[in-house]
């Protein structure tokens, strides 16, 4: 009972009030260099590429599974009408900077969207992180990990507290 | 067995074989398409020679071999080519294509012209009517960038300023390519032709600017399984249906729909499912269709080599020159007093080896051109040879060639690496010695 009432209440959350701190988001420069690129991702599940710091004009995304693309020799890669677009981005094969891999079509969701909303998206195009934009500006993200979180939180606080 | 028994033999015994020829292939570092192309040849000619019996291999047609059967056949290879430019189009990146430098485009622009040209009063002068000699033209325009790309990568010389350059005009002459083809199939008067051509373009800006965003947003708010997916197919049919309609070709409105979508993420993300149908089942089954198109009695009538022979030189050579040139008189943006020095003949020379490969449009255009009456059913055997053949030369000569062409910056790559492994060494010395001295 009380895991039902938590996923209901989770379902109707505002994603502008899970969303992290801004400062805590992994962002890089799209001029960045892709092994500091890999450090980070070391321990994050993506990281997000700017033009610049003041602008924080989203340019793409670099997710922890588009590494396999980075990693792999270019001969590895399938050279066939369709199916180019991976191929530019082996770092034997030159790409040398965060913007050289990183997917420049992002999903984004609006902030005052509900969590609901955002799961939906998610399972519909099969990824993990979203982001949330406001013209053209990098303002935050909403990722599985910040779902789980706040899921286990509510789970965790419980009771008069977050039924209120 | 029923003959649908033989048809579901024959789809699955291509799919096979298609997966085999294409990592065969591969290994050699050549576009898998060819092994594709090669065991269908060999499949239809196992029928063409009579050594198993037409109805058992339901793939190939034409010569009182079409049934109703291979009319299925016929339209499943019709759906891979379909998929193929779909797939391609999605795939483009239109903001990169907007950083295209001048280089590019005028070499692009003239490396396709002059090849389409040359061909066209190439095969006018050997006795072919304008119309499928202009055909013939147009099977030479596209580049297939891919080996260019792989060879590039393996010579190091892909982010050079040659390298980028390729990038950019072989993804534009794709784009053209895959659009002369309208003209060669293109019925009616030019006026009329011209007139639909813009009222195709008309129907895709609406698309692009106003229903597209709405229309995804409509399929996601159904809430259904691959329900985006559906949708989104149900609208590239329209359009092809619309392409197929006003043109005669397909392509082209799989083309555009592709290129629509592709400026929105989800259009991107609906890629994997895309290839998993076209690589999966459809597209692999178009090559092998098309390569057992080549009946190879035709090789018994030397109309065929003659014409292989002309397309093949006219295909290199015009490539060549076209691209060379125009990346030539742009001077790569240095000014006039670079316009006469080695290095830019040299740079333009690379930039047009770098365009000499054919692959997938070149087999979609003649497919189109064969299917849309411009080329006739009597010169078809003759142009699937000749295609065939110049599309193997074509991949064939372009790996030693590129190599020769770059010989200067692969010896200084050499002595770069070289001499960065003597300084590493060199360091390390220093430090052992430094290490043993403080001990």
């Amino acid at each position: 009972m009380e895991v039902e009432a938590a996923l209901e209440k989770f379902h109707s959350l505002k994603l502008t009030d899970i969303m992290p701190r801004f400062e805590t988001m992994p962002v890089v420069t799209a001029d960045t260099d892709l092994l500091s690129v890999l450090k980070i991702l070391r321990t994050r599940h993506h990281v997000w590429v700017v033009k610049d710091r003041e602008s924080m004009e989203l340019i793409g995304i670099i997710r922890y599974m588009d590494v396999v693309d980075v990693l792999l020799p270019p001969e590895a890669h399938r050279f066939k009408l369709g199916m180019t677009s991976k191929t530019m981005k082996s770092l034997l094969g030159g790409a040398a900077k965060a913007e050289d891999i990183a997917e420049r079509h992002v999903l984004t969701i609006d902030g005052d969207e509900t969590v609901l909303g955002a799961i939906q998206k998610m399972r519909k195009y099969r990824i993990q992180v979203l982001a949330v934009v406001e013209g053209g500006r990098l303002i935050g993200e909403i990722s599985l990990r910040i779902l789980i979180d706040e899921l286990l939180r509510l789970l965790r606080v419980g009771g008069a507290q977050w039924k209120q | 067995m029923e003959t649908v028994t033989w048809l579901l033999f024959a789809v699955g015994i291509s799919l096979i074989l298609a997966k085999i020829g294409d990592s065969i292939i591969e290994r050699h570092e050549l576009p898998g398409v060819l092994g594709e192309l090669l065991m269908g040849m060999l499949l239809g000619n196992l029928v063409y020679f009579g050594i198993v019996g037409p109805e058992y291999l339901p793939i190939v047609s034409g010569e009182g071999f079409t049934t109703d059967m291979t009319v299925v056949a016929n339209f499943l290879a019709k759906l891979g080519i379909i998929f193929l430019l779909f797939l391609g189009a999605l795939d483009a990146d239109l903001d990169q294509l907007k950083k295209t430098g001048i280089t590019a485009t005028v070499s692009t622009v003239l490396g396709v012209f002059v090849p389409l040209v040359l061909g066209w009063f190439a095969l006018m002068e050997m006795g072919y009517p304008s119309r499928e000699a202009f055909a013939g033209g147009v099977l030479l325009t596209a580049t297939s960038i891919g080996l260019t790309v792989r060879v590039m990568m393996d010579l190091g010389v892909l982010k050079s300023e040659v390298g980028a350059a390729s990038l950019s005009a072989s993804v534009m002459d794709d784009f053209l390519g895959i659009a002369l083809v309208i003209f060669a199939v293109g019925t009616g008067s030019l006026l009329e032709l011209s007139a639909k051509i813009i009222a195709f373009f008309v129907i895709t800006g609406v698309v692009w600017w106003f229903l597209v965003e709405h229309y995804v947003r409509f399929a996601e708010r159904l809430q259904v399984e691959k329900g985006v997916l559906g949708m989104v197919l149900g609208m590239m049919f329209l359009f092809a249906a619309l392409a197929e309609g006003w043109f005669a070709a397909a392509i082209e409105g799989a083309f555009m729909m592709g290129l629509v979508l592709s400026k929105l993420p989800e259009g991107k993300r609906l890629m994997d499912d895309v290839r998993a149908i076209g690589y999966g089942l459809l597209i692999p089954f178009f090559f092998v269709h098309t390569g057992a198109m080549l009946n190879l009695t035709v090789f018994e009538n030397a109309n065929a080599l003659i014409l292989a022979a002309v397309l093949t030189t006219v295909a290199v050579v015009g490539k060549i020159f076209g691209r060379g040139l125009g990346a030539w008189i742009t001077a790569w943006g240095r000014g006039r007093d670079f316009l006469f020095t080695r290095e830019n003949f040299w740079m333009s020379l690379q930039m047009g080896i770098g365009s000499v490969p054919r692959t997938e449009v070149a087999l979609v255009d003649l497919m189109v051109a064969i299917h849309g009456g411009a080329i006739s059913p009597e010169h078809a055997p003759e142009f699937i040879a000749a295609t065939l053949i110049f599309i193997t030369v074509s991949v064939l000569i372009t790996p030693p060639l590129l190599k020769w062409a770059f010989r200067e910056e692969i010896e200084i790559t050499r002595a770069q690496k070289a001499s960065a492994k003597v300084e590493r060494i060199e360091n390390t010395k220093k430090r052992i010695k430094e290490l043993k001295g403080s001990g």
